[in-house]
């Protein structure tokens, strides 16, 4: 989709990050589903939900398998989500969200995304979780996050704590090191969670000595990787 | 031996495992309400939930010669959604007091968060309300803080702690529940909480008292055999069948029977399977010849 044909269909100009996550899907889609992609970018909020669902059915759910100028034209927008591991729907259903982000009013925005999130399946919470990072006002949409690490889905529980700018940017301490525990508990590497340095405080330390305490009086190993917050 | 299995949840498991579980020698269960792997969000889903507690899987265990009885409550995790939190609360009263509801449980912490612990100290005084024991979960998160913490805030409120059952120990948890007056129960998995050779060192080392097992069995990878097969080990570890027995017998039937809720006669007599038998015009049978016992020995 050139910018013009963009910049009618939003009836506005559309934030680089929304150019971007566009033009990015428009180049994995035939005319037909670009058709379809224009009429849902301009769609009326109502049916915003229903077209977050379809989006699977008419793009797939095929990798990104983003080229070296594409990651070069996403680092260079300081869009820190890396979106390599996301399939097409959810890189489509993110655009959507980030298009809804910019022509409906906070409480709109923060109705549609937790609609979306309690409505969705699996993939579509996949997907609501990767968009709370390039949403406005997203400290509005913490709940999502934080209900979403409550999850015993894997891949949900990862689409949020893993290689996600959001936890470590707006949880408060005791969801932040619940995450971390949680990564701990059920093997999530914490290489994979964004910003944890950062956040590590003496509490989180002690919630990790206890579990490396707790590990050991079972005769269990112990996550190689938690040393990196023990301090 | 006749055992009890004091915490698994049966609506997520099938008939194979109520035959197996009664063949083993398992005569009694209770099946606290708990979260059923993702979240509910509705009021409703829990009425009909807790009647499903109350009417179907009661009639499915009896099929199998087995008594069913439940504990009813807003759930740790589920107590982080307060709109529904707060209608589930207001809907307990008229469940609690219902036959065959022997405390109140599963409640506790599992993030350890301030509504965590607001429904916590709630549910604890319903159950001082209704003269009803309580089940505490412990998380799996921050185990021995959140033991410590459940164990304060049952002191803080008064709640007897004779009447508490704290659940799911470990090496690390269980000592400190023993110096209180409260009951420990330990939940028997394939790969996390606790084993079977690790329960047998801990009934070595604290011997029986206050001490229950239980297979938590549920929807995730767990085994609904683990009370037998623990007693198989504790058997072939040298612990006295005395021991044995009160653990799996004798202790949940003296927790639950604070209840009221537990006719000690009754239950010792091994009740007649009658497959012929219907409940709201339905049976557990598939086109199988019923299964119709006479009055049976022991």
């Amino acid at each position: 989709m050139d910018e013009r044909t963009l910049d009618a269909v939003l009836g506005h100009t559309p934030s680089p990050t929304l150019r971007l996550l566009v033009d990015l899907v428009t180049r994995r889609i035939g005319s037909r589903d670009r058709a379809w992609l224009e009429g849902a970018l301009a769609i009326q909020p109502a049916d915003l939900a229903e077209c977050f669902t379809v989006a699977a059915r008419r793009v797939g759910k095929r990798a990104l398998d983003l080229t070296s100028d594409e990651v070069a034209a996403i680092e260079a927008l300081g869009v820190t989500s890396p979106l390599g591991g996301w399939g097409l729907d959810e890189l489509a259903r993110v655009t959507l969200l980030v298009s809804a982000g910019g022509r409906l009013s906070p409480s709109e925005l923060e109705e549609l995304v937790e609609g979306c999130y309690r409505g969705g399946d699996n993939r579509e919470r996949q997907a609501v979780l990767r968009a709370l990072p390039l949403l406005p006002n997203s400290d509005r949409l913490l709940a999502v996050g934080v209900e979403a690490c409550r999850t015993s889905v894997e891949p949900i529980f990862e689409a949020i704590a893993c290689e996600n700018p959001y936890p470590a940017a707006h949880f408060p301490d005791l969801n932040f090191n619940q995450l971390v525990l949680k990564a701990l508990f059920i093997g999530v590497a914490l290489d994979r969670i964004v910003g944890l340095d950062e956040r590590r405080t003496p509490e989180l330390a002690r919630m990790a000595a206890d579990y490396a305490s707790e590990r050991r009086a079972a005769g269990r190993p112990v996550p190689a990787d938690i040393g990196r917050v023990l301090t | 031996m006749r055992m009890f299995d004091p915490h698994i949840h049966m609506t997520s498991r099938t008939t194979i495992d109520y035959e197996a579980m009664a063949s083993a020698g398992i005569v009694a269960l209770v099946e606290p309400s708990f979260w059923l792997g993702q979240p509910r969000t509705h009021v409703g889903t829990f009425e009909d939930y807790f009647a499903s507690l109350l009417g179907w899987e009661r009639f499915r265990a009896s099929q199998f010669g087995i008594r069913h009885f439940c504990t009813l409550s807003v759930n740790p995790k589920e107590a982080n959604n307060p709109q529904v939190a707060e209608g589930v609360i207001a809907l307990l009263p008229r469940y609690l007091p219902k036959d065959g509801v022997v405390a109140v449980g599963e409640i506790g912490y599992d993030d350890l968060t301030p509504e965590e612990e607001k429904y916590f100290a709630v549910q604890l005084e319903l159950a001082q309300r209704f003269d009803l024991p309580v089940l505490v979960h412990t998380p799996h998160r921050d185990k021995k803080r959140g033991t410590e913490r459940s164990l304060a805030l049952i002191r803080e409120i008064g709640f007897p702690e004779e009447r508490a059952l704290i659940d799911h120990n470990t090496e690390e948890t269980l000592p400190l529940v023993l110096n209180t007056g409260c009951w420990a129960g330990h939940s028997i998995y394939p790969h996390t909480k606790m084993d079977e050779a690790r329960m047998v060192a801990l009934v070595k080392r604290y011997g029986s008292d206050r001490i229950l097992i239980n297979s938590a069995a549920d929807w995730g990878v767990s085994d609904p055999l683990k009370v037998p097969k623990t007693v198989a080990l504790m058997r072939d570890s040298g612990i006295a069948v005395h021991d044995i027995e009160k653990i799996v017998w004798h202790n949940p039937v003296a927790f639950f029977g604070q209840s009221g809720q537990l006719d000690v006669a009754d239950l010792e007599e091994r009740r007649a399977i009658d497959q012929s038998q219907l409940w709201e015009g339905n049976s557990v049978l598939r086109g199988q010849t019923p299964v119709v016992e006479r009055a049976a020995p022991a």
